[in-house]
């Protein structure tokens, strides 16, 4: 696996197990944490079998990044736009959740590609719900123009307590990232990674990839942003966003991969750690096979039996 | 930002499946097999390669590191293409592969749980005879991988016996039974110890079911294409198996009414597509035979699982042996034939009787001893991980 | 191999021939107790002058004999942070695995990054020529191994960026 998917597979697999066993009445309760402090719950009980509660929990907003109602602006557009008449957002939502939505199994679309579709749409919550303020943006974008109302920074939240920004303009947007890792190692292989992006840019294939810059100290772009927020210990990563690269299709993915972006270094700085760990193992193997050459015993065994012609005695054995 | 306020990820791996999620739920989140479909094409070449492609190569080799399969999808990969190969981390109850079971929690992990690791508490397990070395490995890759901020190894057969905890009875004293896929343990535990000295291991696992399964069937000569017939074998031990309380009466049953016993199993042959049938008989109560006449199955090993139970209680201290016989605790996944608990509580029960019998005689039948209670229950994988986040409090970071 | 390498490793290795004539020596102060005096540095007449050899600043050995013990402690160079982090992290997965290995000490001597203890018993049951060889391998695998694994992080930087760019396209 190389990029994340968008919907969260245990959510997939609980709805699909649903939806095929749906005369079977069973109470389900379930929690679960991914990435990014998203949380979820599901909740079936017996009496009402084909409704089902989907509750949702949103890493904790920095101060600059704003929640409107517990939720990021042009949430609630966004999910009444992308499921339709299935499901029905609750108010209030469930105690310690940002978002409930009730699903009524019994009004799925009836056709089988229709219905997978749209249960993998639902299984990709978080991908309409955090990802929904920058799709407002980029859709902006695609027409070129400028949402009414915000000018200069915006801040959206991607993992507890932090926010990446946006520098919203007619023809383009520019995307910054303050990267911060907890541990030192992850620091070191983060900034190299980072590093590499900007390189990778550069290669003939990528030239309409969006064009990307690391500087370990804030970009210009950020000179408004809060002090707090400015602090990376893995620099700042910035994408300029064109409109080609939101056209049509495109969007849903750019929005996914940008609000992810974090998390996908993260875990690909964790897979290579894994695979220096294969290689360290494979170079003691044969480090240790440099030192059992050393053993006369070793070889020894390895001739005939009887070329035992003398034999170094220790002290240990006089 | 604190990890206990979020569940503790559980991993409990076992040779043959991995149950893995979060404490605090009933039921894991993912049961797959415990197997990894590796791209080997470009792993062994960089050694061997000349210099001019060797950069090329070593490109191709970072990304097919990332190339692999586990679970469910390593099967169907490695069944529809060449290109990958196979590999079980855990070999009886023990972490053989360490390539292999390292990108196995990888892709639990970040595929299946999605969770970022930095984040939780983890609970893995290991069987009860795990070398402190495998431990030391297993913290290695937790800690210098993935960076998780604590971590707890619990040994499966204490968890097995935790599971049946509850606060009106606070049981920690028993024998666990444990019938995996690569490994069988019988643990006497003791106030929630390991009596480690007392621990039996037997040569028979559920594989070996599964093996004996597919020899009947290979002699009877039913239409099964060979390279298919360990999974149907593995498929028919799973879901027809069940212990009969006699061999021969069970025998007569089958001969009697075969209509009623005798199952089907349909399947399509995977290299044609072509479908076939079989039938399966005796085998399904012969397979989890082998547990209590291991004679019918292997010749080096013949002492039924009973008298082994009741070896390992006879070898713990005296003091906690009553109370051992009282709290059987089978778990592992080839203890749930039906009826699995009750013959071997029956077959115990008569081993047990017979020597208190002839102790009895021996000392002129003037001392009545008191009965011995021979009791076994089954505990299952949801109470445990239900029972897990208890645990999760006390973990060190 | 860089020619200034091959003269600090043929340094190292005459030295150690040298340096590698150990014999047996019983404890002075607790009876039937064998120990490492270059560990325990209890008498000063049983230690030998320390040997330093430096490639440059950052690359040193240090040898310390004693009658029944040598201990070549060796610093790697660490270029950048990134290489400083990779030599860690495999020396630290190589003492963890220090029983594997016999002659590796368990902890570095203060201020080298790893260091390994021969004993006379050592040189009694391996061929002393053969254990130098491993001691100068070891060296060099290392040197190429923290390169190599540099490289294959870059590497890998390289593939992640391309195909999360890719994506846009």
């Amino acid at each position: 696996m190389i990029l994340l998917q968008s919907h969260s597979r245990f959510l997939l697999q609980t709805l699909l197990n649903r939806v095929q066993n749906l005369e079977k009445a069973v109470e389900l309760d379930y929690h679960w944490v991914e990435f990014d402090d998203v949380r979820y719950h599901i909740l079936v009980s017996m009496k009402n079998p084909n409704a089902l509660l989907l509750s949702v929990s949103l890493p904790i907003p920095p101060p600059e990044a704003v929640f409107m109602g517990g939720l990021p602006f042009g949430a609630i557009e966004a999910i009444k736009a992308a499921y339709g008449v299935a499901v029905q957002i609750l108010d209030p939502p469930r105690d310690g959740f940002n978002l409930t939505l009730k699903l009524n199994l019994g009004k799925l679309p009836p056709d089988e590609e229709h219905r997978y579709a749209l249960l993998v749409k639902i299984a990709s919550v978080r991908e309409v719900v955090l990802g929904a303020p920058l799709r407002v943006v980029l859709k902006h974008l695609s027409s070129r123009t400028v949402i009414p109302g915000i000018d200069g920074l915006l801040a959206i939240v991607h993992r507890s307590k932090e926010s990446f920004f946006l520098d919203p303009q007619p023809d383009k947007v520019t995307v910054v990232f303050p990267m911060r890792f907890k541990d030192s190692v992850d620091i070191a292989f983060a900034t190299s990674f980072l590093q590499e992006f900007v390189e990778a840019r550069r290669t003939a294939g990528l030239n309409n990839a969006p064009s990307c810059l690391w500087s370990p100290t804030p970009p210009l772009e950020l000179k408004e942003a809060p002090a707090e927020a400015l602090s990376a210990n893995a620099g700042f990563v910035s994408f300029v966003i064109l409109p080609r690269h939101v056209e049509g299709k495109k969007l849903d993915r750019t929005v996914w991969n940008l609000s992810t972006f974090h998390a996908y270094v993260s875990y690909h700085v964790k897979c290579s750690e894994g695979f220096m760990h294969t290689r360290m193992r494979r170079r003691v193997e044969s480090m240790i096979q440099a030192l059992d050459r050393a053993k006369p015993g070793v070889e020894g065994r390895k001739k005939s039996p009887n070329s035992r012609s003398f034999k170094r005695l220790s002290l240990k054995e006089v | 930002m604190d990890p206990t306020s979020r569940p503790a990820v559980v991993i409990d791996y076992g040779t043959g499946y991995t149950k893995m999620g979060f404490a605090g739920n009933v039921e894991p989140c993912f049961i797959s097999p415990t197997v990894v479909a590796v791209n080997e094409s470009f792993l062994n070449q960089s050694r061997t390669s000349s210099k001019a492609n060797r950069l090329a190569q070593h490109s191709a080799g970072v990304m097919a590191d990332l190339d692999f399969f586990i679970g469910e999808e390593a099967l169907t990969k490695s069944r529809s293409t060449n290109t990958y190969s196979l590999s079980y981390p855990i070999k009886h109850g023990q972490v053989d592969n360490w390539d292999a079971m390292e990108r196995y929690w990888q892709q639990c992990i970040f595929n299946y749980l999605r969770c970022d690791p930095e984040d939780h508490y983890f609970l893995l397990t290991e069987s009860p005879l795990t070398a402190p070395e495998s431990r030391e490995y297993t913290g290695e890759i937790m800690f210098e991988t993935f960076n998780v901020p604590g971590l707890y190894i619990a040994v499966n057969s204490v968890l097995a016996l935790a599971a049946g905890y509850t606060t009106s009875k606070c049981e920690m004293t028993g024998v666990v039974v444990d019938v995996g896929d690569g490994a069988t343990h019988v643990v006497p535990v003791a106030d929630g110890y390991v009596i480690g000295s007392s621990i039996k291991s037997i040569p028979i696992s559920g594989k070996d079911v599964t093996l004996f399964i597919q020899q009947l069937m290979r002699e009877r000569g039913e239409n099964v294409p060979p390279e298919d017939s360990f999974e149907v074998a593995r498929k028919v031990k799973e879901t027809h198996c069940y212990t009969c309380s006699d061999i021969v009466k069970e025998f007569n049953k089958h001969d009697k009414e075969p209509a009623k016993y005798i199952k089907h199993w349909r399947g399509i042959k995977p290299k044609t597509g072509a479908p076939y049938s079989c039938d399966i008989g005796y085998e399904r109560f012969l397979g989890p035979e082998v547990f209590f006449n291991p004679e019918i199955y292997s010749s080096d090993f013949t002492t039924p699982l009973p008298a082994v139970i009741d070896k390992c209680i006879q070898s713990a201290p005296i003091d906690t042996r009553r109370a051992l016989y009282k709290n059987i605790v089978l778990s592992g996944g080839s203890t749930m034939f039906k009826d699995f608990g009750r013959r071997l509580q029956r077959d115990l029960k008569k081993i047990v009787d017979t020597r208190v019998l002839t102790s009895e005689a021996r000392l002129g039948g003037g001392i009545k001893s008191q009965p011995v209670e021979v009791k076994c229950s089954q505990s299952s994988y949801p109470e445990i991980c239900s029972l897990v986040w208890r645990f999760s409090t006390s973990i060190y970071a | 191999m860089a020619t200034s390498l091959r003269l600090y490793l043929t340094c190292i290795r005459n030295t150690l021939e040298a340096a590698l004539c150990l014999q047996n020596f019983p404890c002075q102060e607790v009876e039937r107790h064998n120990k490492p005096e270059v560990e325990m540095k209890t008498s000063q007449e049983l230690l030998l002058n320390s040997i330093l050899i430096c490639r440059n600043e950052a690359e040193k050995c240090l040898i310390e004999t004693s009658i029944n013990s040598l201990r070549i402690s060796l610093k790697v160079k660490q270029a950048d942070e990134l290489e400083n982090i990779l030599t860690k992290k495999f020396l630290r997965f190589l003492s963890m695995r220090a029983e594997a290995f016999q002659v590796l000490r368990r902890k570095p001597v203060q201020g080298y990054d790893i260091s390994f203890l021969i004993t006379n018993f050592h040189c009694e049951e391996m061929q002393k020529r053969k254990l130098i060889d491993f001691i100068v391998q070891f060296m060099e695998d290392i040197e190429k191994e923290i390169s190599e694994l540099k490289m294959s992080v870059n590497t890998r930087g390289r593939l992640v960026a391309t195909e999360f760019l890719k994506q846009f396209i």
